[in-house]
Parts: structure tokens; sequence; C-alpha cells
């Protein structure tokens, strides 16, 4: 009981990291219909971004500020440069130019940080872990989870009550009406993309403080995708749901199926999940259910 | 289809012909006398052992083609069944001592069954949601399934490795680049024939019905799963065969050579070379191997001025091959082949061509 207690208890803190990342996927999905396959290299710019910055001698908080100062940049130009000119084509063109974007972002991570793990250094939280009777937590997942939650609430806020979020909610909901409303659609597509690159940029950093930073942390963007397959692919709450669910899930199939296995357990069981739901449940917990018609 | 002025079919056969004029006729035959004469003949080692990364790409890339070019069912994973017939074909030869052309069709059934059983979910889901799933068949099938289990049989360590020798031909043993290019040469023209010609009939039409819409396919009559699911198992069987190809010219087998970059490397060349068409694959695989080894050379001169660039040549190239994706879709997005259907066009037409 004390082994479940504590990997589910883990396991939402890992996962309040992945629906911060899901987020940013969401939206992007909801407002411009792009399907993202970029998602883990976003996170490993921002996360690199940020331990350079760190390594400079920037205070911890000023050098998140920093990361999400950049995301927003990239992420704007990304848009501004590639993105905005598929608007309308087919799935497979979308989602190929997001494919070569993510080869092109990692040749360039790895051209300019190279592919050693690297460290926080001096470590950002404290080591000593936390305990709560015989459940023990880790410092650096409370912050984290902290973190995420906190910039969930703040990503959420600004959908919900901002004159921005709103013309993104219209975007999403019927782009054509929004345009002739005179919502500025382009600033919104724009929004989207500068925002997932935040939200990523912040999840590989929190990720990067959990086990040292290396180019598999971009493994953390495949996550993302059976977190939005099981929330729906656009509902925001369906991410966030979904992002802990899966968190929970790797933590539990870790923690009592690995020994019946060789190994491997915990990178697979997400997308085993995934697999199973889309047959029972093709459009996710909240997705959309679209007819079709020839 | 295009025919020059003066050719008359007397007969239905002529007119269901493959190769319909004379020049077309010789045009194969050079083809056939550059690839299996000339080309071995007058080629140094390098140019063919980058021959033969070209035909492993045509292999590997032509089971993609078939999924999205002529079904539409857009898939992220087809390293998996490559990887599914490598290492069948492997352990065929290794464990039981089979002869390599048995483990090439052994490798091919068993890859085309493994690509049905994923190609399953394609009955109920597509569009994005099919993509996820061809993922999951890469992450099961590569990293959990033969990681963990396969590579384990008979304990030989991580990778396989073919000691020299063990892949025969008939009287003829595998070991040299020159031998492997024959085997590719020949391998790769039988899938090229089978495929275009399977593209002309019942089955193939049907493909293409569904890829262009698949609502309207089944109301005419095609059964649509039955169709998907037999796309699925040709584009395992080619899949098993690029596998089967690839252990006999690396002689050893890894799951690290089946990578989910390979897989999305495979859908990169289908779409730089053109989407929907066969000879766009061999172009599509002609261009990535040649321009990044083109890559290699403009970057050698280069390491003199700056020695770190070489050691990180593998990152620039996976930079290269992304942009050079985004590129091509966002300025050539019909690919390499509607090129050369114009630069075609062009001479048929001339004078009078525009």
């Amino acid at each position: 009981m004390e082994l479940f207690v504590q990997l589910l208890i883990t396991g939402v803190m890992v996962g309040s990291i992945y629906a911060l990342v899901a987020l940013g996927w969401t939206l992007i999905y909801k407002c411009s219909g792009v399907l993202n396959l970029a998602m883990g290299e976003l996170t490993l710019i921002g996360a690199y971004v940020c331990l350079s910055l760190y390594t400079w001698g920037i205070p911890f908080p000023l050098a998140l500020l920093g990361t999400l100062i950049v995301g927003f940049v990239l992420g704007l130009l990304t848009e501004r440069l590639f993105l905005r000119r598929l608007i309308g084509e087919s799935i497979l063109t979308v989602i190929m130019v997001t494919v070569g974007l993510s080869f092109f972002f990692r040749g360039v991570v790895e051209f300019i940080w190279g592919t050693d793990t690297r460290v926080f250094f001096p470590p950002v939280f404290p080591i000593e872990p936390i305990k709560f009777g015989n459940i023990v937590i880790g410092q650096v997942y409370l912050w984290s989870f902290l973190a995420a939650i906190v910039l969930l609430l703040v990503f959420v806020a600004l959908f919900k009550y901002t004159r921005w979020g709103l013309s993104m909610q219209a975007t999403a909901d019927d782009e054509m009406a929004s345009l002739s409303l005179g919502v500025s659609v382009k600033v919104v597509y724009a929004l989207a993309w500068a925002i997932a690159f935040m939200a990523a940029g912040v999840g590989g950093t929190l990720l990067g403080n959990i086990n040292g930073l290396n180019i598999s942390v971009g493994y953390l963007g495949l996550l993302v995708l059976p977190a939005v397959v099981l929330g729906g692919l656009n509902s925001v709450p369906g991410a966030i749901v979904g992002g802990i669910t899966i968190g929970i899930l790797q933590n539990l199939a870790d923690g009592y199926l690995s020994r019946f296995t060789p190994g491997g357990v915990k990178e697979i069981a997400p997308f085993a999940f995934m697999v199973i739901i889309l047959l029972f449940k093709p459009y996710g917990l909240w997705g959309w259910v679209r007819i079709e018609r020839v | 289809m295009y025919l020059p002025c003066g050719v008359y079919h007397e007969k239905y056969r002529q007119d269901h012909a493959w190769w319909q004029t004379t020049f077309v006729r010789a045009k194969m035959i050079f083809l056939f006398l550059l690839l299996l004469v000339i080309i071995p003949q007058f080629a140094n080692l390098y140019l063919i052992s980058v021959a033969n990364i070209v035909g492993y790409t045509i292999l590997a890339a032509m089971g993609v083609q078939l999924l999205i070019g002529y079904c539409g069912q857009i898939t992220l994973g087809h390293a998996a069944f490559i990887a599914v017939g490598a290492y069948t074909s492997a352990i065929l030869m290794l464990q039981y001592g089979l002869p390599y052309p048995v483990s090439i069709a052994a490798a091919a059934i068993v890859a085309g069954l493994w690509s049905v059983l994923f190609g399953l979910p394609s009955a109920r889901v597509k569009g994005f949601y099919l993509i996820m799933t061809t993922m999951a068949a890469q992450f099961i099938t590569v990293d959990f399934v033969i990681t963990q289990y396969v590579s384990k049989i008979g304990g030989r360590g991580h990778y396989f490795s073919l000691p020299p020798g063990t892949i025969t031909v008939g009287p003829w043993v595998i070991d040299s680049e020159m031998k492997v290019y024959y085997v590719m040469i020949i391998l790769v023209i039988l899938c090229t024939f089978g495929m275009a010609n399977l593209l002309r009939t019942r089955v193939g039409r049907a493909w293409i019905a569904i890829r262009d819409n698949d609502i309207a396919a089944e109301a005419m009559g095609v059964n649509v799963v039955k169709y998907k699911l037999l796309a699925f198992f040709v584009a395992g069987v080619l899949g098993g065969i690029a596998g089967a190809f690839w252990i006999s010219s690396l002689f050893f087998v890894s799951p690290e050579h089946f990578t989910w970059s390979w897989s999305l490397w495979l859908v990169g060349v289908i779409l730089i070379g053109g989407v929907g068409t066969l000879h766009g694959t061999i172009f599509g695989s002609m261009f990535m191997t040649l321009v990044l080894e083109g890559l290699k050379f403009a970057f050698m001169p280069l390491s003199g001025v700056y020695p770190q660039l070489l050691e990180k040549f593998l990152y620039v190239k996976e930079a290269a091959f992304g942009l050079a994706i985004v590129l091509f879709l966002l300025f050539e997005p019909k690919g390499l082949a509607y090129r050369w259907w114009q630069i075609k066009n062009y001479f048929n037409l001339w004078p009078f061509s525009y």
C-alpha cells in the first residue's frame, strides 16, 4: 500500500509536468489545427537555454524568466517562418513539417550543446527529501509540481479571462466566424506557438532538474501524445487530466510490471495504454466527435 | 498515359501492355544494362557502397510509399517492420542455418503479418489517431519486444553478428560489396516490378480509391477494411525484404538501426521524392543519400579550419535533413517526381511546350 501511495504521488508530480507540456500542444492544435510532433525538441531547447543561463550565474527564477522570453520569441519566429504558409494544407504535410522542424531543432541542439548529460550545478532545489510518515518525496519533485501547477493556472486563466485568450477560444471554435468578427487569427496562431514554446521550455527545465539533462528529455515530447489522445485532442482540461494520468500510469507500470519483464516497461506503458484507449474510445475523454460527410 | 503519334493498338493485349512503345522498351533495356553491367564494371567500391545504401532506402521506403502514397494510411512506424524482417532473417540463418533466399521469404511473411496486427486499428481510426497507433507499433516492437526479448535469443549479446560465410545464395557466399550490390539490384528490381504491376490491378485501384476518399470507396463496393489490411500486409512484406537485405549488407543487426528517426526519415524520403509515385520513391532515396554524401565532402575541407565540425557532422546531417523536408514541403510540395514529369513533358511537347 505504501508503495502504491508513493508511486501515485510521484506519478502525479511528474504527470503535472507532462500536463504543462500537453497544454501547450493542445493550444496549438485547438487554435490552428496543427498536429505538432516537434514538442520534444521544444522542451529540449527550453531546457538547454535555461541550463546555459543558469551556468552563467544567473539565479534560477531569472533564468526561468529568460527561458520564457526566449521561448516566446522562438515560438513567434517558428510560426511566422514555417507554419503560417501551411494553413489549410493536408494533415500529412503539416505533420511532416513539424517532423522536419523536430529534426532541425534536435540537430541544432546537439550541435550547440552536445549529447552528454548535464546537470544543473549547483543544484537548484535542496537534495534532502521530505518525509510524510513512510512516504518520501524529493524536493525537486515537490517544487516542480508547484511550479507546473502555478503555470498551468496562469495559462488557463490567460485562456479564460484575457482578451487574447478569448480570441484564441473563438478561433478554436470557428475560424471563419472569428475572422469576420475582427479577431486577428494570425496573432492567435503566433500566440499559440509562443505559449507552447514557453510551456514546453519550462516543462523541460523541470524534468532536467529531476534527472539531469540530455537529449532523451526530448522523449517527453512523445509522452505528450498519449496524454492528449487520452484527454481528447482539443480539450484543455483533457490535456491536464491526460498528462497527470499518463504520469501516474507510467510510475505504476514501472513499480508493478517491471519485475515481470527484462525492462523497458516504463517507456512502453503509455503507448500500449494509448492503443487500447484508441480501440475503445477513439475521441478520447473530451474530444469533439466529428461526423464525416462525403 | 502519354503516347506519341503513330502508335496504333490492334489488340487489347497491346492496350494493356506495360511498356507500350519501342522507346520505352529501349529505355528499360538500357536501364537494365546500366544497373547490371555498366555500374558494376566501372564504379569503384565507394560508389557501390553508396548504391547499396540507396537500394536499401528504396526497399525500405517502398512500403511507406504504398501505405501513404497509394492507400492514404499515414504510418510513422515503418522501421518496426523492417526490424522484424531483419531479425527474422538473422535468427533463421543463425539458429537454423537456412539459406538466405528462404530466410528473405520468411522474413517478408513474418513482417507482413506483424504489420497487419498493427494495421488492425486502421479499421476503426484514421488520420492523426492512426498515426498514433503506428507510432505505438514502433515503440512496442523495436524498443520493447525486440530489444528486451528477441535480441536475447541465442545469448549473443546486444546485437546479432553474422559470421562470414553465413549468408549464402545457392553456391555463392555473399561477402563483398559487389555481391551485395547484385543482391540489392535484384531485390529492388523485383520489388519495383511487383509493386508497379500490383498498382495496375484491381487491388491497386481499390487502394487508390481508399486514399482519395474512403467513404466514397466503401459506398462503391470496395471492402475498405480488407484492402487497408492488405495494404498493411504488402507494406510489411516490403519492409521485411528491406530488413533481410540490411543484414546481408552490414553482417550484423542491432535494435539501434531501426529507431523512430529512421521511420520518419523514410516518410521524408517519399515526401521529397513525391507522394503517390513509385519512381518518386527512387528519386527521393537517391536524393537524400547522395545529397548527404555530398554534404560530407563539402564539410571535409572545412574541418581543417574547425576540427570539431567533423565529429559533429552527424548533427549537421540531422538538421540538414529536417530543413530539407520543411523546405521541400513549403516550396516543392509535389516532390522531385513532379519536376521529372515537367522535364519529360517539356521534351514531349517540344517545340510547343510552355
